[in-house]
């Protein structure tokens, strides 16, 4: 079962590919793959008819108890066989339909997904693995509706389709897990309705249910979308919002009729809307000329049958249940395929302009006429049989029953009327004015409504064996208590047969007077008309109006009122958590003691942001900042940190450079502070309390006792472990080398998205402007060896690095400055020098080097990055060391890349 | 130490801030490394300044009172990435300001905004109704 999902969902990902190489064949080739899960299906009835269950399982969300289990029995089995019998007749007449469609490949890929998901939603038996399908079918749905995208009308009725399903999917996806955990199951197969019926929760399970239910199954107030649906192209109308999605919820509803049906609650709800829903649905129909709207219209009809007669829950009413859903979808898919042959030929689907087609379109006619007589519920068809059972299940209910058997023969002679609209004025009378050239069409496309249409008669004349194989078992999983299921054609006078007669009867009287009949449906549609969809549009609208309201207030498009609200929000979670957890900031032991040094750098770097923040100008600001970041480097030293202290010494001289390039081009910045005092105030109490919330929780930090023994670890295992005296160097080539490469990726990303934007539109600048040179030859001679040099001891820093202060990083940024100088002497005249070797270059290197230093780990069968050394000549040679390279030259080479393309353009 | 620390990382935060809530985009450049300043001398101090010497064994001393290490890998690291991120920003000022000649922080975020490609769809067709 596994495999035919699978192989139904790679059909669908191949399926643009095949159209794209074959777009001729495409359609029968993409068919077989249905068309031979169908057999598997096919040959799985005998077992199923035995009252074998299948099942297979895969694990699929382990931790939550989520498994892929799918169980085949008589229910699944009898969609399974609409789903790929019908599909596989669908693709064949969509390769027809739209053969000059020009993205028919994605056509066949939406349509295949569907097919995987309807399938896997019949199939699964757990809830939340049903669910996923579920929701699946309707993003399908919503791609096919909206395939004519370029219509709005297409857009719209998408839209109204998924937002209905989708919001019905919420509430359906709350009463699976209310019912998952009232049940204590999570199988369809382990629920237990006396469990879940005394459970306190069963009324919102049930409700819950019903909502998802209704919405899928178009059942009143929810059908609006089903009708506007039909904007679809017509092989999915015919097999989405006919046969199979549509029915998903009424397959869901008959799945949980034997846990939570029998009570007074589920019958009164299922039949009061579901009979509701198909004398709206009847009336509705009667009034179209467009016959796929009336097609769609009875649709509504014979859901609302279908869920009244699970309601019913008597022998009768759930054997007419499994009956109906049968023959509906055989007749309605021949009927659907069959009015898009004749829209696809004719060019109109109005029944004003159709007429005499018989002689022109033989076979679809044909179909046509099956399948109508089979809608109509004449004997011997399918048709029939079911509306016999239907009858008699509702008067099986007593005095309720009767009263809705005579609300249905009323609907069901509306569908007769609508029946005999269909075939006799479309291929019998006269000969209609239609817009195109009709013509039979291609066997593609009269193979499927043909197939359907015989089908529904056969299983009508032959009853036997469907009774056998199918509808037994199919009806004992809907049951709540066994069931005996005999069907038969003719059961003598009963009461049922009156009924049957007297449907007739009435539905020949309403189709003799159509027009009347659509006048007062036309009137009474009049007020519904106006409180459906349009009271959708006006609720949309005002949906979409508060959605604008609350996105203006949040994204009014000042960055600095979102810094602010930001700022301060994190500010008050913070100190918030704070209060409540009632932390100690003050009760810090064992400090460390006050040094000069540390003091001076703290004041200077206080004073450098701070003239950073506050004063006008440029040079001030450059200077500033540098003196600020210089005071954290003193301070650096003076806690020990020396490779730190050297990291932030070369990164403020280069910030230094950079900045003084940029702002050259750049206007004077004026003192800081916003014109009005108020705005100033605002931003100074934001930036208070955020330096407050700063402080308090380094302290808070600092309080706690120090957690494990980390730092010892890693003094501890310097040495021994890494080879390496210096601990901060083994523990970002070593110990967390994998982390350190996260970090050198995103260095090197961040370099080559600045430069781009540093050196935009270059290439299209004739004359490339570029940093004028010095013209001292002195500088330019002095310059020359001073660079070398200061490569050269980037070189013994990054070597020396993994025992005395320096390593990749810092020798990187060495080299960079010795660059920087280069670039300052010469100006744009380096960049012919560097065309052998570009940046992006050394910067692939790199990345290569230090992902390359990790395999050799995973070569000797350690994990990825594991230390591997060699001694040579009695010095240590690890990988440790060629990852360290790796970081010397990313970081060198994404500096390099930065600065190149900005002195291209400073100028 | 540690308190003179956390005070100076909470000034150079707020100092930071009030930078970036500037109206000229230049001091909003500068305050995002002022702030990431902050935030690395935040991160040192919380692995506190116990020990007397830097973090460096050689094979036959005992260690004991050497500073702890990890904070100083991890900053190290958020060092250079802050002027990565720093020089980032400072390409989009640079662009921002060929693009749009404005440096002013509230009027480049609407000048830089455009209207979704279906702003102006209307939803609504009356056609389709049933």
């Amino acid at each position: 079962m596994h495999v035919s999902l699978l192989t139904i969902a790679l059909n669908a990902l191949l399926a643009p590919w095949i159209w794209r190489v074959s777009p001729r064949h495409a359609g029968w080739l993409l068919a077989l793959v249905p068309a031979a899960c169908f057999a598997w299906f096919v040959a799985a009835i005998p077992a199923v008819a035995a009252g074998e269950v299948l099942t297979a399982s895969i694990a699929w969300v382990p931790a939550l108890d989520v498994a892929l289990t799918l169980r085949l029995d008589g229910l699944s089995l009898l969609f399974a066989l609409l789903i790929t019998g019908i599909g596989a007749l669908i693709v064949l007449y969509s390769a027809g339909y739209l053969h000059d469609h020009h993205h028919l490949g994605r056509f066949y890929a939406y349509l295949l997904i569907f097919m995987m998901a309807m399938l896997g939603l019949v199939l699964a038996d757990d809830l939340i693995a049903m669910f996923v399908f579920w929701e699946l079918t309707s993003v399908a749905s919503y791609l096919l509706i909206s395939y004519q995208h370029e219509k709005g009308e297409s857009r719209r009725a998408a839209l109204q389709a998924l937002l209905i399903t989708g919001g019905g999917g919420l509430a359906l996806l709350a009463g699976l897990v209310l019912l998952g955990i009232a049940g204590e199951a999570w199988q369809f197969s382990a629920l237990e309705k006396g469990v879940v019926q005394a459970h306190s929760l069963f009324p919102a399970i049930m409700l819950l249910v019903l909502v998802g239910c209704f919405t899928k199954s178009a059942q009143f107030p929810f059908h609006l979308w089903l009708p506007n649906a039909m904007n679809a192209p017509t092989p999915v109308s015919a097999y989405l919002h006919s046969a199979t999605m549509v029915k998903a919820g009424i397959y869901l509803l008959a799945r949980l009729n034997p846990v939570l049906g029998g009570g007074a609650g589920w019958s009164t709800i299922l039949i009061g809307l579901g009979a509701l829903t198909a004398v709206l649905g009847a009336v509705l129909a009667i009034r179209q000329y467009d016959l796929k709207r009336m097609l769609a219209y009875t649709t509504v009809t014979v859901l609302g049958q279908l869920t009244m007669l699970i309601g019913t829950n008597t022998t009768y009413g759930l054997q007419a249940f499994v009956l109906y859903l049968v023959a509906h979808s055989f007749y309605k898919g021949a009927l659907f395929m069959a009015v898009g042959s004749i829209d696809h030929s004719t060019g109109t689907r109005d029944l004003r302009h159709l007429g005499g087609l018989i002689k022109l379109m033989p076979i679809t006619g044909f179909a046509v006429g099956l399948a109508a007589f089979s809608n109509a519920g004449l004997p011997p068809f399918f048709g029939f049989i079911a509306k016999e059972f239907k009858y008699t299940g509702l008067m099986q209910m007593g005095s309720i029953g009767w009263t809705v058997t005579l609300v249905m023969i009323l609907t069901n002679a509306l569908l007769v009327a609508a029946a005999a609209l269909i075939f006799f004025r479309t291929f019998l009378g006269k000969r209609g004015d239609w817009p195109g050239h009709p013509h039979e069409v291609p066997a593609f496309m009269w193979l499927g409504p043909l197939l359907l249409a015989i089908g529904g008669f056969g299983l009508g004349a032959w009853n036997h064996w469907p009774e056998t194989w199918l509808v037994n078992t199919a009806v004992q999983s809907v049951a709540t208590g066994p069931v005996e299921v005999s069907l038969y054609l003719w059961g003598g006078i009963t009461p049922a047969v009156f009924a049957s007669v007297l449907t007739l009867g009435l539905g020949a009287w309403f189709y003799f007077h159509a027009d009347q009949v659509r006048h007062l449906a036309t009137r009474l549609g009049k007020a519904w008309n106006y409180s459906g969809d349009l009271l959708w549009d006006l609720l949309l609208n005002r949906v979409f109006q508060v959605a604008g309201w609350v996105a203006r207030q949040f994204q009014h498009g000042s960055l600095r009122l979102h810094m602010a609200l930001m700022t301060l929000m994190i500010s008050i979670s913070v100190l918030g958590w704070a209060l409540v957890v009632g932390v100690q900031p003050f009760s810090a032991e064992n400090l460390s003691a006050v040094t000069v040094p540390g003091v001076i750098g703290c004041l200077l770097a206080l004073g450098g942001a701070a003239g950073a923040a506050f004063m006008p100008g440029r040079l001030v600001l450059v200077a500033s900042l540098g003196a600020s970041g210089l005071g954290l480097a003193l301070f650096f030293v003076s806690i020990n940190a020396p490779d730190v202290a050297l990291t932030q010494l070369m990164v403020e001289t280069l910030t230094v450079v950079f900045l003084a390039m940029v702002l050259r081009r750049l206007p004077m910045v004026p003192a800081s502070g916003s014109r009005y005092r108020r705005v100033s105030i605002w931003h100074g109490v934001v930036a208070v309390v955020l330096g407050l919330t700063v402080t308090l929780m380094i302290m808070t930090a600092v309080s706690q006792p120090l957690p494990g023994d980390l730092a010892e670890w890693f003094l501890t295992n310097s040495l021994p472990g890494g080879y390496g005296s210096n601990v901060v160097n083994v523990i970002l080539v070593d110990f967390r080398a994998v982390d350190t490469l996260g970090e050198i990726v995103v260095v090197a990303i961040a370099a080559l998205g600045a430069a781009t934007l540093l050196g935009a539109g270059q290439a299209a600048d004739p004359k490339p402007k570029g940093l004028p040179e010095f013209g001292s030859v002195l500088l330019r001679q002095g310059m020359r060896p001073l660079a070398a040099i200061l490569l050269l001891v980037s070189l013994v820093i990054l070597w020396r690095g993994h025992n005395l202060p320096g390593g990749g990083f810092i020798g990187g940024l060495v080299a960079a400055t010795g660059f920087t100088l280069l670039v300052v002497t010469f100006g744009r005249g380096i960049r012919r020098g560097l065309e052998r070797i570009t940046p992006p270059t050394l910067i692939g290197l790199g990345l290569a080097c230090t992902v390359g230093a990790g395999f050799f780990g995973l070569a000797s069968g350690l994990p990825y990055m594991s230390g591997h050394w060699v001694e040579l000549a009695g010095i240590k040679l690890g990988t440790p060391l060629l990852f360290d390279i790796g970081v010397f030259l990313t970081v060198f080479g994404s500096v390099m890349h930065m600065l190149r393309n900005l002195i291209g353009r400073a100028g | 130490m540690e308190w003179i620390a956390a005070i100076t990382a909470g000034i150079m935060a707020a100092l930071g801030v009030w930078m970036m809530l500037d109206r000229h985009l230049m001091r909003v450049v500068l305050g995002i490394a002022v702030l990431g300043n902050a935030i690395n001398l935040g991160v040192l101090t919380a692995g506190r300044f116990a020990g007397e010497r830097a973090a460096f064994v050689f094979g036959n001393e005992a260690v004991t009172d050497a500073a702890n290490p990890l904070p100083q890998a991890l900053v190290l690291t958020a060092i250079v990435i802050g002027f990565a991120l720093f020089v980032f920003a400072l390409a989009v000022l640079k662009r921002t300001h060929e693009l749009h000649g404005d440096k002013d922080t509230d009027k480049v975020s609407a000048a830089t905004e455009q209207p979704a490609p279906d702003h102006n769809e209307d939803h609504h067709e009356p056609e389709g109704r049933a």
